[in-house]
């Protein structure tokens, strides 16, 4: 994979990002399991100029104590964005992520051409955890099909412990009215995904989002569990790039069906 | 336990009717046709007044011996013909069919005639992969894609897209949607590990056909264990069992049929076609165990008595796989005794039927 590490600082943060690609900007935001490049990147990279960034207090960043809320954070993404030079960008946010992308695109509408939701963790039901364990049971949570996945690598038991309370800190309630209040008056095109096995986050979230969001389009990735990238990178990727070109035309089908023109 | 007849739509074709599928169109005689309705409709009303529970359709193509290419337009005709006997889709084929559209008919039914009807949704027999030009090697996963899908659009509120390995939808939303919750009147159908495991996981029924109690005892199993694995326990009525009946008045008597039975394959396809098909449909199982298809065979028999002996068989189908509702053929499809047939079904309806429902 052509990714390039680099660093930004921003905010105060030393940020870690990955980047590929040209073409359209598009921003990713990672999950609360920290940043991981899928198949998806690889794929996604052959269309957009991707920035996959690593949030602070994530992965290998040190401990991040100054954050005080998901709309910081976003913010402070904001402002990562802008120590890149970059201007107006698609922007994707998976699970957790999603919910610092919606802060995002709500506090910054301007900077959004169009947002992607993967999983997003923005709204959950009572219970709803984020996975944690060994890999096996991690895979399990993560993964529709884990027997058809390369294994996850161990976690680091001190990343794991600075993640845990930074997304303890930061995730917010399942049902956050400020937040629904901002959804309602968002006007960006959205796109949420959702696996049809998710078992994080239950698929049916979606219709909440669908409900709130003035200009928010719904799809259910067939197969899939809540890594969606990872699993069915290809139908992830057709998808999310024919959204991201079209926004609400994505709707109207342009595929030649025709067999013996 | 309840009963359920299966009504195929009955032709009765003149002896010298080609037999091989596909069965020419043009050998199709109008007036038979008119009159196989005609006696659907009989039939419904026949098994109604003498206590059937359901009466349920089939989807086959290109032949007189199930003349019901369209189960949803056998059952609309057939509810707005009874009063109350239940009709069972027995079913749509899933993978050869747009999977909204089977969505929105199913629920169309329901609403038109809410508490009547029973939906099963099924993969469909070898040759069906010729009528609508399916490549057999998919015809599993598309099915497993289907019927996700078409839950997905009974039940979810608001529009969305599905972005599948076999179909793909930006848009769905559909109306009407069914009365109640689906999962109370819908089947999978199959023995194969992954209907089981669709109808556990999605808690819905299961229906089988045809096999031995033994084998089917092993579908019904996995199924069992897998409703387990999804914390949920099964009902009588969860368990669909098709099956061939011959009853007689007497053993002796059904014995005497057994032996004259015509034995006529519904889809007789013979020679290297019936070979290729083997050849490509290749993932047909009972519970994971491999088992090749049936490619124009004659359907087994799995009940044959008189009412007694008969009665011992329906016990014994019930304690070995568990299957709560028999939906039952009294002559094999294609057969033009009809007459002989209402006979079976009224001596079933009056010796047998009061006596199993403790079963």
């Amino acid at each position: 994979m052509e990714f390039r590490e680099d660093f930004v600082e921003a905010d105060g943060f030393r940020i870690r990002y990955w980047e590929a690609g040209g073409g359209p900007v598009l921003v990713h935001l990672h999950g609360a399991g920290g940043p991981r490049l899928s198949r998806a990147h690889d794929l996604l990279r052959r269309q957009f100029r991707v920035i996959a960034f690593e949030m602070p207090g994530f992965g290998q960043s040190a401990e991040n104590t100054r954050s005080r809320s998901m709309p910081e954070l976003a913010d402070t993404m904001v402002k990562a964005a802008d120590a890149l030079g970059l201007d107006r960008f698609d922007l994707m946010g998976t699970s957790f992520g999603g919910r610092t992308a919606l802060c995002l695109a709500s506090q910054h509408p301007e900077r959004v051409s169009a947002l992607v939701l993967e999983s997003p963790a923005a709204i959950r039901p009572e219970g709803a955890r984020p996975p944690a364990g060994p890999p096996e049971d991690m895979a399990r949570r993560l993964y529709g099909h884990p027997e058809r996945m390369p294994p996850l690598p161990a976690p680091d038991p001190a990343v794991v412990a600075k993640q845990e309370g930074l997304v303890n800190r930061l995730r917010g309630p399942g049902r956050d009215p400020e937040l629904e209040r901002r959804m309602r008056e968002l006007e960006t095109p959205t796109l949420v995904v959702f696996g049809t096995l998710d078992r994080i986050i239950p698929p049916a979230m979606g219709r909440h989002y669908k409900e709130l969001m003035p200009n928010c389009h719904l799809v259910f990735v067939y197969d899939a569990g809540h890594a969606i990238g990872a699993e069915r990178p290809e139908a992830f990727v057709d998808l999310l790039s024919d959204f991201l070109e079209r926004h609400e035309a994505f709707v109207i089908n342009r595929t030649d069906t025709v067999i013996h023109p | 336990m309840k009963v359920s007849f299966f009504e195929t739509g009955r032709y009765v074709a003149p002896p010298d009717m080609p037999r091989e599928w596909p069965v020419p169109a043009g050998a199709y005689h109008p007036e038979i046709g008119a009159r196989a309705y005609q006696g659907m409709v009989e039939r419904g009303r026949f098994v109604e007044e003498l206590g059937f529970d359901w009466i349920s359709l089939s989807e086959h193509h290109y032949s007189p011996r199930i003349l019901t290419p369209s189960p949803v337009v056998s059952a609309a005709y057939l509810a707005a013909q009874t009063s109350k006997i239940k009709i069972s889709l027995l079913g749509p084929i899933v993978p050869t069919s747009n999977p909204i559209r089977v969505a929105e008919e199913l629920a169309m039914l329901d609403t038109m005639a809410p508490g009547r009807f029973v939906f099963g949704l099924l993969r469909g027999t070898t040759n069906e992969y010729l009528s609508y030009d399916l490549n057999p090697i998919e015809a599993r996963e598309r099915t497993d894609e289907g019927m996700e899908l078409i839950l997905k659009a009974w039940t979810e509120p608001q529009p969305f897209g599905w972005q599948g390995r076999y179909f793909q939808y930006r848009t769905v939303s559909i109306w009407p949607r069914p009365q109640d919750d689906p999962s109370a009147s819908v089947y999978a159908l199959g023995t194969s590990a992954e209907a089981g495991e669709f109808a556990a996981r999605h808690h819905v029924g299961l229906g089988l056909s045809y096999g031995t109690f033994e084998l089917m005892g092993k579908a019904t199993q996995h199924y069992r264990e897998r409703c387990a694995h999804y914390g949920w326990e099964p009902g009588p009525d969860s368990i669909i069992y098709r099956a061939n009946m011959i009853l007689g008045e007497t053993d002796d008597k059904a014995e005497e049929m057994l032996a004259n039975r015509s034995k006529q394959a519904p889809f007789p396809i013979g020679g290297r076609l019936r070979d290729a098909l083997l050849a490509a449909d290749v993932t047909r199982n009972v519970a994971g165990e491999k088992r090749p298809a049936n490619v124009g065979g004659v359907l087994p028999i799995s009940f044959c008595g008189g009412p007694d002996r008969v009665i011992e068989q329906l016990r014994r189908c019930r304690e070995e796989m568990g299957a709560g509702v028999v939906d039952l053929s009294l002559a094999d499809p294609g057969t033009g005794d009809v007459e002989g047939m209402m006979r079976s079904l009224e001596l079933f309806g009056t010796k047998v039927l009061p006596r199993i429902r403790d079963i």
